[in-house]
């Protein structure tokens, strides 16, 4: 047989086939009672009633599935634009086909659908904002493509929201919105060098955010005459609207009585020798005591007096405008170690830092309230009320010698230390240290060169200054003696 | 990490079914964009949400603004608005929620409260109760808003002198509300310290001032 004849028996033996079937559906519909006439419209009729409930069938399947996807109430968590976001789920694999996220792949996510249904959704969101992704996929061939809206966040990153508003340069009190200072002492006639200060002060982001003014200020002070470093740190209080004011006021106010008091004083520069020559004395320590109360204590009264004095010739303001914080140190060094006596009011932290002996001395107690924000402030008239105000916030320390000695604002001691109990943690002390000198190389900011006359130093301790902290933007500053 | 603490109580009694609801929503939807421009309150703004009609619900707990997913909120067909309880829960939360410093631990911002209604305290007898006790939660804050021209003034005044109104109960109206919520919420944020009043930005054309 050929091609053509197998073709021609193939048919034949079809044709037969289908006759026989036609006569066995006519035999079925004769027996149920459907006449001849009938025929024809009885199978259309059923064949159109068949199909209804066939798709009737097959929709509420794709409903039924669509409800199952819903039911698992896929929701994705808020990212952050260009960090790395992934996020987990599961999917009836079985009973769905053709997956696809759509939305996704322009924010820059990717969409894997594993084999046993495990899903994920990774990538690094590149733009900001609230969108829909739409969750695509096919259940019963025939059906129409489902469709489930599922919506989800990207936050700005913080850092690039700030805004550098310079402050305008004619509001009241002005003070420009960062500051450095370095005072640089050179060797003696022994040629042994000599500890330096250097101080930086930057406005915080907050305040650049809204053009707002630096609150924060110091000064430094080194007596040629008479070798008394003298070191002042004041943070104007945030809320009040000339703290800036306050806070410069009472730093020059210390720096100027402390100054007249240091540069020729034989009697307190005895009282202190005498003191260290037998310190279980009490007599000669309440010599010396007597004279760090004129000093430093009067300076501190000088200075609420001061700002006081400010707030009093301005008609619209009151003293709590001008509220502000002060820490301030005097030091000098003998023969047999260096002499130190302060006086703190307020937050932030002062410490004596010794690497080689391991210690670090907090020279006073932090004001801090229950909440976040909370302190006291020179300003207050109570501080000087207060019976205990000497014991409270006056030290005088005698240490044979010290690494650095740190005046620093809430706006640095917040984010480094966080909570008082780090403040008295020499190993906490350790790690600020390394990260003033070694800076924060991830953030590309750069460390603290604390040799001997760098006066370089200055603008690399502003620059460290930028470092970020989520949630910390106050000012910044802090001066250190080295 | 500081947080700023920031709790919304709003009325979803009946009275609010329909377009005031729909408004909020929007309204708070807003605000929730706004603030996450802000790169401090992205920082440091929390929110919590407490709505209350007959029930009294916290539908979001304390939860960082980078992370928050605003939940449905649903009124009834009517009912009592109870007031009272919503602040007798709001003070439990906030004895829960609110962090506060300790030697080991830097405290939260003090809280802000936003609390909108557009009736009057169907237990009024609770509500009176409960005055003292969030005054006792040290809120930098505390904004009454009266929306619509059935809310009654006179209890809010009772629980803040920051009472404001607004005259109609739209999604413009909410909006603005919600804009100017925002708004305060970033005062709040930096101007927290010597002064205890917090100055508030003042308030767009639709909300109205209660002296």
């Amino acid at each position: 047989m050929d091609r053509k004849q197998r073709r021609a028996t193939r048919r034949n033996q079809t044709a037969c086939r289908l006759n026989e079937s036609a006569r066995a559906l006519d035999k079925a519909l004769l027996k149920a009672g459907v006449s001849a006439a009938d025929k024809e419209s009885f199978l259309n009729w059923a064949i159109g009633s068949l199909w209804n409930s066939f798709n009737e069938e097959r929709m509420n399947q794709r409903i039924m599935i669509e409800n199952e996807v819903r039911r698992l109430g896929l929701r994705f968590p808020n990212g952050t634009v260009k960090k790395e976001y992934s996020v987990f789920f599961n999917l009836p694999v079985d009973k769905i086909s053709d997956i696809e996220l759509v939305g996704a792949e322009e924010l820059g996510l990717m969409l894997a659908v594993g084999r046993d249904g495990k899903c994920s959704l990774s990538g690094s969101p590149r733009m900001a904002g609230d969108y829909s992704l739409k969750l695509r996929f096919k259940t019963v061939e025939g059906e129409p493509v489902s469709e489930i809206a599922i919506p989800v966040a990207f936050n700005p990153n913080p850092r690039d929201l700030w805004r550098n508003i310079p402050t305008d340069t004619d509001i009241p009190y002005y003070k420009p919105d960062s500051a450095t200072g370095y005072v640089k002492v050179e060797a003696g006639a022994d040629g042994m060098p000599k500890k330096d200060i250097v101080a930086a002060s930057q406005r915080g982001r907050s305040h650049a955010q809204e053009g707002k003014a630096r609150d924060d200020h110091f000064s430094l002070f080194h007596c040629d005459e008479s070798d008394w470093y003298i070191i002042a740190v004041a943070d104007g209080a945030g809320s009040a609207k000339y703290s800036r004011k306050g806070s410069e006021v009472a730093c020059k106010t210390v720096i100027d009585h402390c100054k007249s008091l240091l540069l020729d004083n034989p009697e307190f520069e005895a009282s202190i020798r005498e003191y260290e020559a037998d310190r279980e004395n009490q007599g000669k320590r309440t010599d010396v005591t007597r004279h760090v109360i004129d000093i430093i204590y009067k300076g501190a009264m000088k200075a609420h007096e001061a700002v006081r004095k400010v707030a009093e010739a301005n008609e619209e303001a009151r003293l709590k405008d001008f509220a502000t914080t002060l820490m301030f140190a005097v030091c000098k060094k003998y023969d047999f170690g260096w002499f130190i006596a302060s006086f703190w009011v307020g937050d932030g932290a002062m410490c004596l830092f010794d690497a080689d002996n391991k210690t670090a001395k907090l020279l006073g107690t932090p004001d801090e309230g229950e909440f976040s924000g909370q302190t006291r402030f020179l300003t207050m008239p109570e501080i000087f009320r207060d019976p205990d105000v000497v014991s409270k916030r006056l030290r005088m320390a005698i240490v044979p010698d010290f690494t650095a000695l740190f005046l620093m604002s809430d706006g640095i001691s917040d984010p480094m230390f966080e909570t008082d109990k780090n403040l008295n943690d020499y190993a906490k002390w350790e790690e600020f240290y390394n990260r003033l000198k070694n800076g924060f190389p991830d953030d590309g900011i750069g460390g603290v060169d604390l040799t001997d006359d760098n006066e370089a130093a200055k603008d690399q301790l502003l620059g460290w200054l930028d470092f970020w902290s989520p949630g910390n933007h106050d000012d910044r500053t802090i001066a250190i003696l080295y | 990490m500081r947080r700023l603490p920031v709790y919304l109580l709003i009325d979803t009694s009946g009275s609010m079914r329909g377009e005031p609801i729909e408004s909020v929503k929007v309204g708070l939807e807003a605000m929730v964009s706004s603030l996450r421009q802000d790169p401090f309150a992205l920082e440091s703004v929390n929110i919590s949400i407490i709505t209350f009609d007959r029930d009294v619900k916290q539908i979001l707990p304390l939860t960082p603004l980078d992370e928050l997913q605003l939940p449905e909120i649903t009124t009834p067909e009517s009912g009592p608005t109870h007031t009272g309880a919503a602040l007798k829960l709001l003070c439990e939360k906030i004895d829960q929620e609110v962090r506060l410093g300790t030697p080991d631990r830097k405290g939260d911002w003090m809280p802000l409260l936003f609390l909108m209604t557009d009736g009057k305290p169907s237990d009024s007898l609770l509500y009176k109760e409960m005055i003292p006790e969030v005054k006792k939660r040290h809120f930098a804050s505390v904004i009454a808003c009266a929306a619509g021209m059935s809310a009654k003034t006179e209890p809010l005044k009772e629980l803040t002198d920051e009472v404001y109104s607004l005259d109609t109960v739209d999604s413009t109206a909410f909006r603005k509300f919600f804009k100017w919520v925002s708004d305060s919420i970033g005062v709040g944020n930096r101007s927290i310290g010597a002064t205890e009043d917090l100055v508030l930005p003042p308030p767009p054309a639709e909300v109205n001032v209660i002296i």
